[in-house]
């Protein structure tokens, strides 16, 4: 119980020991815990600002793909008619050139026709020549009887 | 048996008296030079001196307590310095959760008790409590616990490792307290209005008186309540020294053993009770002095 000299030296403990906490710890201590109040609210903010863009990402992502399905499906109906148009296209060309075929192949059929009426006419002219030569004998010159033979060749 | 029984009270009183003394190292007037006081150590040879501890003046030193008080301080204000500086930024480890709720603790304390500008108030408060708490920590530790390592490794045949129960230390503390609060005082009315305070208004001398006893009382309040604590723990063990005496009072091992563990349990309360009254005390005590009232 006797105060004595112990005194002095716990002082000088004392406040080199409230020295070193007010230089070295308490300092340190408090920057290290508001950096970290900070850091964590930091955090929050980030957070909630994420969730926020994510919503406002998920709109857009929302509008674009309801304009790509719109473009998707005006695409298809375009390739759709455009198919169509083809397609009519070629039936048209087909029936033109079906058309044209038919009528090359009736004018070919018109001119062998005509070729064989030619050829049977002159068969029959020569026929009927023969013929009248046979029954006038002799007497009836083939050439003086031309116009004859010839407008009978006609009426054929 | 009565001779018995005196020879028994004479070694009790013994035992009390040595658990109550400190290592002294001082100034003897006898020889007019330095040592330890008699027969206290046979440590360091050749430095004994011929003077008791009572013979001893002002100026001798307690060297438990100043090498408890200082070695605690160490491990303790080095536990936390250590910690601060392994800190990271993210997330904190084990260790630096602890020191920052100990941290967060003691500063939240501070903020809504102290309303004026210094800078000083949380580490003087951060630094008075953990130092406290681990002084009284000490009275945790059985009581012969120092006396037998102090014989073991050579020689220290007093030995106390309570700096609380030792007024030198806690008186230190409080008269730091009261020169802060005499600094913010005067920093605050002016040494005019700080003086008026003391001595006129509104008691006269009284407000001088109760300035004083109530920084003394700071000091006393620490100290009176750890040394009873540990006077309590002494008196338990005598319990056991009786085992060792006679086999006839054997049955004093069983209520030693439960009073000790029932004490020592009670006794946290007031470890951590007197260090957290000590950091408010300061706390409020410098609020008043530096706020206007």
């Amino acid at each position: 119980m006797n105060i004595n000299a112990t005194f002095f030296a716990e002082l000088l403990a004392f406040c080199i020991f409230v020295f070193i906490t007010y230089r070295y710890i308490w300092p340190s201590m408090e920057n290290l815990l508001e950096d970290r109040r900070k850091e964590i609210s930091d955090g929050l903010e980030a957070a909630s600002q994420s969730q926020r863009k994510l919503e406002e990402a998920n709109k857009e992502s929302a509008v674009i793909l309801d304009g790509a399905k719109a473009e998707a499906s005006s695409l298809i109906n375009q390739a759709n008619s455009r198919a169509d148009q083809i397609v009519d296209e070629a039936k048209d060309q087909a029936v033109e050139e079906a058309k044209k075929i038919k009528l090359s192949a009736e004018a070919d059929i018109e001119q062998s026709t005509n070729k064989a009426k030619d050829g049977l006419r002159d068969e029959v002219a020569a026929l009927v020549i023969a013929g009248a030569q046979k029954i006038l004998d002799k007497e009836i010159n083939a050439k003086a009887n031309k116009d004859i033979i010839d407008s009978l060749i006609k009426k054929i | 048996m009565a001779k018995e029984n005196a020879q028994n009270l004479i070694e009790t009183s013994d035992y009390i008296g040595h658990h109550l003394v400190n290592l002294t190292f001082g100034w003897c007037e006898k020889t007019s030079s330095w040592g330890f006081a008699n027969h206290q150590q046979e440590f360091f040879k050749g430095l004994d001196s011929a003077c008791k501890v009572s013979e001893m003046g002002f100026w001798s030193f307690h060297l438990d307590t100043i090498f408890m008080s200082i070695l605690l301080g160490a491990v303790v204000f080095g536990f936390f310095g250590l910690v601060n500086r392994a800190a990271k930024k993210g997330v904190p480890s084990k260790l630096q959760n602890f020191a920052e709720f100990v941290h967060e603790f003691i500063a939240s304390a501070v903020n809504s008790g102290y309303h004026g500008t210094s800078k000083i108030v949380g580490p003087l408060a951060f630094a008075s409590c953990l130092w406290i708490i681990s002084w009284n920590l000490m009275d945790l530790l059985p009581v012969e616990m120092a006396s037998f390592f102090g014989h073991f490794g050579g020689g220290f045949n007093y030995f106390k490792i309570l700096p609380t129960a030792d007024l030198n230390a806690p008186l230190a503390l409080a008269i730091v307290v009261m020169i802060l609060v005499t600094y913010y005082s005067v920093k605050t009315h002016g040494a005019g209005g700080f003086l008026k305070e003391l001595f006129i208004v509104p008691l006269g001398p009284l407000e001088f008186i109760s300035y004083v006893s109530k920084h003394v009382a700071l000091a006393l309040r620490l100290y009176g309540n750890l040394f009873a604590g540990e006077m309590i723990f002494i008196l338990i063990a005598i319990m056991f020294g009786q085992f060792a005496m006679s086999f006839s009072q054997t049955l004093w091992f069983l209520p030693g053993l439960i009073l000790n563990l029932s004490w020592a349990l009670f006794h946290i309360l007031i470890v951590a009770l007197q260090a957290y009254i000590f950091m408010m005390l300061t706390i409020a005590y410098l609020n008043l002095a530096s706020t206007k009232h």
